[in-house]
């Protein structure tokens, strides 16, 4: 059982951070596509920047959560 | 951290998904992060003290690195709330040092490491002293609870209670709402839980990716490691209050968005609204 509950808590943070991960590729070429294009824009794109990759890496963040509560509890 | 493994020692690190109990006062039981609660309260107080005792118009080193974080965030507040940043721009600075601070005393040589015996379900057992405040869950729910009333009070404000629970409750064609009222409120109170989990899992974490690398590998490779958490403890509590500010211009702007609202909203919700619309 104990064996299961380690598979299991590896394959959700795996699984989980499989989404977020190209997520984030996605949203870091586009903004820096963006940059790129117009370098000036840094201030106006950093905060919006900021936020979204904090929610997409939340979806991982939950997957680790799961992960950890599988584990230890 | 491998000698406080304790009861099983195949283990490699000491993990504690919650906050373990040094003493008791009375009924309530004082944790581990409560005490690093407290040094980041106390870090931020003294702070706070010496700069009102000591600022000046040409600011010195110290109160400059201060009112970086000030400038920073007030300058973000005031370009989505033109007319009412002057309140909102306290709390979020709150939030953002509160949560920078806790991170950081994550960080510090001692956490985590230095422990104290106590006895636990009867047995005597070795717990850190201090654990980061942010890697507790409970304090990360209490900030989150604290915003979503901060958010829920800045809509009731600015739209008035009537119009407030008019954007809640009734979707824009009356006949949508038994569809579109459920998933508001699923909505509004998942923010609760997505601001605590985002920066209770980040911290938590991050003490476990640095216990490991130190377990794991020698010398330089944990101080990487260190940089890197560093770097993310600044990240989370920017995000954090960056998300409660969007949360508030979202209740304060209305939840429609697309629908008319030149019929019940005053002038300056008209501005924000306008401003929203630009910011995308």
């Amino acid at each position: 059982m104990e064996e299961l509950r380690q598979v299991a808590a590896g394959l959700a943070i795996g699984l989980g951070a499989l989404g977020p991960g190209i997520g984030l590729g996605l949203g870091v070429s586009k903004a820096m596509e963006a940059l790129g294009r117009n370098p000036e824009a840094s201030g106006a794109l950093f905060v919006p920047y900021v936020l979204g990759l904090a929610l997409t890496e939340a979806v991982a963040i939950y997957a680790l959560v799961i992960g950890l509560l599988i584990l230890f509890t | 951290m491998p000698e406080d493994a304790g009861g099983h020692e195949e283990a490699l690190i000491h993990v504690a998904i919650k906050g373990e109990t040094l003493f008791h006062i009375g009924p309530f039981a004082v944790t581990n992060s409560m005490v690093g609660t407290l040094i980041a309260t106390v870090v931020l107080a003294s702070l706070a003290f010496w700069v009102s005792r000591n600022a000046s118009t040409v600011p010195g080193r110290l109160q400059s690195f201060l009112e970086f974080p000030l400038e920073f965030l007030g300058g973000v507040v005031k370009a989505q709330h033109p007319t009412r940043w002057r309140q909102i721009v306290p709390p979020i600075l709150t939030i953002f040092l509160l949560v920078l601070v806790a991170n950081y005393v994550g960080l510090l040589p001692g956490v985590g490491t230095i422990g104290v015996r106590v006895i636990e379900d009867g047995h005597e057992a070795t717990v850190p002293l201090i654990r980061p405040a942010s890697a507790d869950l409970n304090f990360t729910l209490a900030l989150a609870l604290i915003a979503f009333v901060l958010f829920v009070s800045w809509g009731i404000r600015a739209n008035g209670l009537k119009g407030y629970l008019k954007e809640t409750f009734i979707a824009n064609p009356p006949y949508m709402t038994p569809l579109m009222t459920p998933i508001h409120i699923v909505s509004e109170l998942s923010r609760i839980i997505s601001l605590s989990m985002r920066l209770f899992g980040n911290v938590f974490a991050g003490e476990i990716l640095l216990a490991v690398m130190l377990a794991l590998t020698f010398a330089v490779v944990p101080a990487i490691f260190l940089g890197l958490e560093a770097i993310f403890g600044a990240v989370q509590a920017l995000v954090f209050a960056l998300l409660t500010l969007t949360y508030i211009t979202l209740a304060t702007a209305g939840h429609g968005g697309g629908h008319d609202e030149a019929h019940d909203a005053p002038e300056h919700d008209a501005d924000d609204v306008a401003l929203r619309a630009g910011a995308h």
